[in-house]
């Protein structure tokens, strides 16, 4: 569904998108396929005619960027001014949104600690951590080390044993028991 | 700071809030395809967005008032196009929806013009 050539013209809002507003806005209404299509054309339309007009009206304000008073004004002067009121509801809703999230990431930013400090920390972290494997790779090694004596004694045990006879065979239990 | 903003919402760019469900990305790729369009200030494209969203909402629901299919509650390719013949701030439709005519007229029509062809 999404345009994968690199045909501008080809650019419109996702068939789904605008299914669901039309079932959320005629619900139950049974729309035929070539209307829907229409409407996806028709939603591409109409964003090049506000775009067009928001940008003649922001080159005359000899800004270089588009800013809201730009697309309102573009509404206003295209028929669409009872548009205004809710469109800037929104706009609010999503300055306070961005607020927010400005105010997170500050706040993680915020805990006080100067940077000088949060490396030094860092630094202890490593060290530790470094020590903690450090101690791991030993133990690890000293058990491979036990365990493949055992099997080394085992091993020696039981062909002297074979050879010593049978009746050896409980001294030798003593002997290889660690 | 407006910059984490803005990169924060092309993330969540369909319902961060849900008052859009417009894709908002799609919306300022098509802004940027109308020539001349340089840059567009975020909150600019928050507001088009929204205000296609109002536009389908209103083209729906005008287009099924005015039309035909209202007692059977349907919505067809013909009540669109009415209503955007009939409504003065929909005229800038007009270009891309022509009235459909039946294929059968389609080919009379053709026939016509070749015979006048011929008689030249």
């Amino acid at each position: 569904m999404a345009s994968s050539s690199g045909n501008d013209d080809d650019l419109t809002i996702p068939r789904a998108a605008i299914n669901k507003m039309i079932k959320e806005t005629l619900p139950n209404v049974r729309v035929a396929n070539d209307a829907r299509e229409l409407v996806v054309n028709c939603c591409t339309e109409f964003i090049h005619l506000v775009s067009s007009e928001a940008n003649e009206i922001c080159n005359k304000s000899e800004k270089k960027t588009i800013s809201p008073e730009h697309v309102i004004n573009a509404l206003e002067s295209l028929g669409f001014g009872s548009y205004i009121t809710e469109v800037k509801d929104v706009l609010q809703e999503c300055k306070s949104v961005a607020l927010k999230r400005r105010k997170a990431s500050s706040r993680l930013e915020n805990l006080g600690i100067p940077e000088e400090e949060l490396l030094r920390q860092q630094q202890e972290l490593f060290a530790k951590a470094r020590q903690q494997q450090a101690e791991l790779a030993q133990q690890e090694w000293l058990q491979m080390q036990q365990a493949a004596e055992q099997a080394h004694m085992a091993a020696t045990s039981a062909s002297a044993g074979q050879q010593a006879g049978s009746s050896q065979d409980e001294d030798d239990d003593d002997d290889i028991c660690l | 700071m407006k910059m984490s903003a803005n990169t924060a919402d092309k993330d969540n760019n369909v319902s961060t809030n849900k008052n859009i469900s417009l894709p908002i990305s799609r919306v300022r790729l098509i802004m940027k395809s109308s020539p001349d369009v340089s840059n567009i200030n975020q909150e600019a494209l928050f507001l088009t967005t929204k205000a296609t969203e109002l536009f389908v909402q209103y083209l729906a629901v005008s287009s099924f008032n005015n039309g035909s299919g209202k007692g059977s509650k349907s919505l067809s390719y013909s009540d669109l196009a009415s209503t955007a013949e009939e409504n003065d701030t929909f005229h800038f439709l007009t270009d891309i929806l022509p009235k459909k005519i039946l294929a059968g007229d389609y080919l009379k029509t053709l026939e016509q013009i070749e015979d006048e062809e011929a008689d030249i």
